[in-house]
This record gives structure tokens, sequence and C-alpha cells, in this order.
């Protein structure tokens, strides 16, 4: 008798504490550290623009889903809704103008602005072509 | 040979008469909520590209799936690569018109009420839609809004049997867009 109630308490155990590993570790895991994540491609941003712009198809089958890190000459930032959007412009279209935009990570809010009208290096994570703009998310200032 | 881009294409009659109103916002909002007595589940994307012709009613977005961001990091994967397959569908796309478009008057202030027809492709599966929204006008700038059901089955996104409790029959979609005009 004794034996199974040992037997059944550490099943119980197992089970409890596997549920709590499961919880948190994947129910609750984490989002990707884009900021550490190693980068699949390392591209010119107009290199990168005009793949997606002349083969849409093609470039996003290459780099959407992608960490890339693009450089560049950073034309603005914007900061709409609550959002930093470092912006590379490439070319003029209907609307505007089209090239990349990188959706920043908060940290680097305050210190992107410093980079308008220079050369940088972004990282993030490529979610594709709108028709006007390559969009990247959570980037991160590498230089 | 240079494809024509869906965006450009709905205003290529209206811009060779040399007459048009384009409005345009590259940071339109859209969210959908999943609610179930287990889980509610929220995501949220912040880069909407939206176009409107105030002089045709023609009214379009285009929306990037792997931008839309989650709570948890989970939920974000399994909509990705699960449902949406966004690897294979990358974005989703409204084309459509302003059906009401006489009762709207977009160079005067004020709240109006529209009814806006055409069709959703999403996940590949393109359904002709009906909703109801509101343009308000303000200062310049057209604020379009609406709230609509999206039926996940209607565009062939399988919930797996595991987590068909968890996810709602039917997804709230709200859109958001603040559109300005085009200076061109």
């Amino acid at each position: 008798m004794k034996k199974w109630i040992k037997i059944l308490t550490i099943i119980f155990l197992v089970g409890i504490i596997g549920a709590g590993f499961g919880y948190k570790f994947v129910y609750n895991k984490p989002h990707r550290d884009y900021e550490k994540a190693k980068a699949d491609y390392s591209i010119s941003g107009k290199e990168l623009f005009l793949q997606f712009n002349n083969s849409t198809t093609q470039a996003s089958e290459r780099y959407t889903g992608k960490v890339l890190e693009i450089t560049g000459h950073l034309s603005n930032v914007e900061t709409p809704d609550s959002l930093i959007i470092a912006v590379f412009t490439f070319a003029e279209g209907m609307f505007g103008d089209e090239g990349i935009r990188c959706a920043m990570l908060p940290k680097y809010a305050e210190n992107i602005s410093q980079y308008i009208g220079t050369d940088v290096k972004l990282k993030g994570y490529c979610t594709g072509y709108n028709e006007t703009d390559v969009i990247m998310e959570k980037c991160s200032v590498i230089n | 040979m240079k494809k024509i881009k869906l965006l450009a294409l709905i205003f290529m009659v209206v811009s060779c008469a040399g007459y048009s109103q384009k409005y345009f916002t590259k940071n339109g909002h859209i969210k959908f909520y999943s609610e179930t007595p287990i889980e509610k589940i929220e995501a949220h994307n912040r880069q909407v590209n939206s176009a409107l012709d105030a002089s045709t009613g023609d009214f379009v977005f285009k929306v990037l799936i792997k931008s839309f961001e989650f709570e948890k990091a989970l939920m974000e994967e399994h909509f990705n690569e699960n449902y949406m397959d966004s690897d294979k569908f990358p974005d989703a796309t409204f084309t459509g018109k302003i059906v009401n478009t006489s009762a709207i008057d977009f160079l005067k202030d004020g709240m109006y009420d529209a009814d806006v027809e055409g069709d959703l492709k999403i996940h590949g599966e393109t359904k002709k839609v009906k909703e109801k929204g509101t343009f308000e006008v303000s200062g310049g700038k057209i604020i379009g809004k609406s709230v609509f059901i999206v039926h996940p089955a209607d565009y062939k996104i399988k919930i797996p049997n595991t987590v068909v409790n968890n996810i709602a029959e039917d997804i709230q979609v709200t859109v958001e867009v603040i559109l300005e005009q085009v200076n061109k």
C-alpha cells in the first residue's frame, strides 16, 4: 500500500512540475530577442528594396520572416501612434516616398534620431513588402 | 515586365483624367480580438497601408501578416505557422468601394456613416464582404473606422481540435486609418 502512495505522489509531483515548466517555457515562452539574434542576411538597404520592388515573390521567399542586417542612409524618423520608425527612402511613388520602414525597439527611441542624414546599420525582423515599402520590426542599431 | 500594383491600379483611371482626391496612410491600425471562456487573444498591426480616392470611393488596404504582434510569443508563432501560413500568404488585402459616397462630403468636417463593399483576401482566399464603418473628416484628414466579424473557416483557416476551445469562431476585426491627402 505504502509503495503505491509513494508512486502516486511522485507521479503527481512530476505532473505538477511538468505543468509548471510547460506553462512557463511553452505557453509563456518569451518573444524572440531580435537584438541578440544572429542575422540571416546582411544586405544594403537599397539592394533589399530593389529586390522586393522588382520581384516581390522571390524576394519575399528569401527575406520575409528572416532577421536582416541592413545598411543605408537614414532619411527620417517618424513617430506615428506609439511607434518609432526609421525611414530609408529609395524611390518616389504615387503616394510619396518608398523604401524601408523599420519599427525600432523602444530602447532606441531616443538615439535613433541622431543618425538622420548619416549611414546607419540596423538589424530587425523583416515582415515583407506592402507595395510601397519593405517593413522591418523590432529593429536595433548596430553601429 | 513590371507588374501593376494593387494600390496604384484603382487610381489609374482617375489619375489619367487629371482629377482626384487621393488620401493615404502607411500607419493604419488593424486589431483583431478573439474571446472564449478559456482565453482572450488580441493582436495589433500598426503598419497598415491604406488608400482612399474620395472622388470615386475606391478604398483599399494591405497588411503584412507577420507584422501582427501578440502578447504571447506562442500565440504569434501558432498564428503565423499553423493558421495563417504567413510564409505562403504574407499579406491580406481589402479592395473595395464606399457605396454611399454621395452621402459623404470629404471636404467638409464631420462624421459620416459609410457602407463599404469589396473583396477581402485573407490566407489566399477572397470573399465578397459588405461592412459598415464611419469616416470622420477633420482638418483635411479622413479618419476611417470599421469593426466587423471574420470567420476563420470562410478563409480556409483550420483551427486544430486541441485549441478549438481557445479560439473564437467569430474574430472581431477593428480597422482604423488616419488618411492624409497625397500632395501630387
